[in-house]
């Protein structure tokens, strides 16, 4: 518990946490009123629906920046000696950084879904425009449980690559450069697979692709990414020289 | 049981050998002096001592223990390893909350420790407008944040001014006095001077010497210096007598050894000749820790 405080208290006490978080507020929400209010009603179609409740994936970036950031903190500015000094069970800090994570993941994701139903969902519905609520629930669901996982994805990598710079580069390549460079080589059959498919998978699909995991199984695989990463994550720091 | 022990450390980097077959050990009560220069493998030490860094073979205890096994460490080692481990944006006083917080200490420890480094009116500021000095006094604030036995600092006088080294000479001092056992590391010797009772020095990686600072600041062993008019007949009485001696550059100055003062002025009244200059040099500890260690500067 007193490892969870201190890093909720790290978190917290810097700028950066409550930039990034704004900034999502602000991106979502303008997304969001401009999707729905803009445009000509006729236009408007049922399968368009699905892409303003998922909003824009820069949100998706910035969680996932807070999650790296929260790792990888330690090494950028040296607090890594004094952390490991007090806790020289390194696993504990880095579980609790996923505990951090989770939280922030959390309130990405209720954050999301208030600006997006409260000033999508709110635009449409004033403009007559028909949402599958049902749909929309799922939708919302799949894309909140998103930033829970893709946070945690940050903090793992974080653990794994302790280079701040190295950590964000390096997931967004997983999320944006394998995204479709290799499923050409491959295909949809094991492309699906991959960290950002099976993203696409959890938030219901938007796009209508024929190969996506549905939301359970795209949960699952990358709940399992994540799992994977935090084990690499802890065994490298607990071995890892401290210099 | 010293605090601290050292024994046939080795720590290898790749091809680097960081530290050679290293051992010493530290007490409490007592400042001591971890002296080298830049590169010599100081750093590695002390990292080795907290478990940051795993050796390569032998040990480095801290109660007879590696610092993971430890039962309350922050309550045993206090350690500051460099000023600039801080996050900029974070205030001091949030900065040492968060290690409070993970020690399980109250905040208004993190209060003491402020008033004690006389950092409380800076506190709520972010730790990017502190200057060099004020970051040093909250490096040390975080290491006393547990009230600890042993202290161990990594170069804190850096960047101090005269008046911040003061401060800490006398803080530090203050500490050891209370029982604690100190330990700072230094390249810069003047500031250790004033500060340490015993030193250990090293050089690329290996110990050079350990013991009291008088025993590094020597007057025995350096040479005599003897300015004559009647030199060269002064030079043949004293090798006769059998002290070495060898010119300073100048045809009336000697440099004499294994002669006391004593010897060399009562030679001289003995054969009437005059001494317009008979003095013993001491060795200050620049002197002695360069010819220990070799130049001064990096060793790698």
């Amino acid at each position: 518990m007193n490892i969870l405080r201190s890093e909720f208290l790290k978190l917290i006490s810097v700028r950066t946490t409550w930039l990034l978080l704004g900034a999502m507020i602000l991106i979502e929400g303008t997304v969001a009123g401009l999707l729905a209010g803009l445009g000509e009603k006729k236009d408007l179609r049922p399968a368009n629906v699905p892409d303003l409740l998922i909003g824009t994936p820069l949100s998706i970036l910035f969680v996932f920046t807070l999650g790296a950031l929260i790792s990888t903190n330690e090494f950028r500015h040296g607090t890594a000696n004094s952390t490991f000094l007090i806790t020289p069970k390194r696993e504990r800090v880095i579980a609790a950084k996923l505990v951090v994570g989770f939280v922030v993941g959390l309130v990405a994701a209720l954050e999301y879904v208030a600006v997006n139903a409260g000033l999508g969902l709110s635009i449409l519905s004033s403009r007559d425009v028909t949402v599958n609520s049902d749909q929309a629930v799922d939708i919302y669901v799949g894309v909140g449980i998103g930033f829970i996982l893709i946070c945690l994805f940050g903090v793992a990598l974080g653990a794994v690559v302790r280079n701040q710079v190295a950590a964000i580069v390096g997931g967004l390549a997983l999320f944006l450069a394998l995204r479709g460079t290799l499923t050409l080589f491959i295909g949809d059959e094991v492309g699906r697979y991959f960290p950002a498919e099976s993203l696409l998978g959890l938030q219901g699909n938007p796009k209508g692709k024929a190969l996506l995991l549905d939301q359970v199984d795209g949960g699952l695989v990358l709940a399992g990414y994540c799992l994977l990463l935090t084990v690499a994550g802890m065994i490298v720091t607990r071995k890892r020289e401290i210099t | 049981m010293p605090e601290l022990t050292v024994e046939r450390l080795v720590k290898r980097y790749g091809q680097t050998l960081a530290v050679d077959d290293l051992s010493f050990a530290v007490d409490s009560g007592v400042v001591t002096g971890f002296l080298g220069p830049n590169g010599s493998g100081k750093s590695t030490t002390m990292r080795a001592l907290l478990g940051l860094v795993q050796p390569t073979s032998g040990s480095a205890l801290v109660l007879g223990k590696p610092f993971s096994e430890l039962t309350h460490p922050v309550r045993t080692v206090g350690a500051s390893l460099d000023a600039k481990d801080v996050h900029p944006g974070r205030s001091g006083r949030s900065h040492l909350r968060t290690l409070a917080a993970a020690a399980g200490l109250p905040s208004s420890r993190v209060d003491e420790v402020l008033d004690m480094t006389e950092l409380t009116p800076a506190q709520d500021r972010r730790v990017k407008g502190y200057s060099m000095g004020m970051r040093q006094r909250l490096a040390l604030a975080a290491a006393l944040l547990g009230d600890p036995r042993i202290l161990m600092l990594d170069e804190p006088a850096n960047g101090l001014d005269p008046q911040g080294m003061r401060w800490l000479r006398d803080i530090l001092r203050a500490l050891a006095a209370e029982g604690r056992a100190v330990l700072i590391s230094s390249h810069v010797l003047s500031e250790v001077e004033q500060t340490v009772d015993e030193v250990v020095v090293i050089g690329a990686g290996r110990l050079v010497m350990q013991g009291s600072l008088a025993d590094l600041v020597t007057r025995d062993q350096r040479p005599s210096l003897v300015r004559s008019p009647r030199a060269s007949e002064l030079r043949e009485l004293l090798e006769s007598a059998g002290a070495s001696v060898s010119n300073d550059g100048r045809p009336d100055t000697l440099l004499v050894q294994d002669a006391t003062m004593e010897q060399i002025g009562t030679l001289a009244a003995e054969h009437g000749i005059a001494l317009f200059e008979l003095t013993r040099s001491v060795t200050t500890l620049e002197d002695r820790f360069l010819e220990l260690t070799g130049e001064g500067g990096h060793v790698r």
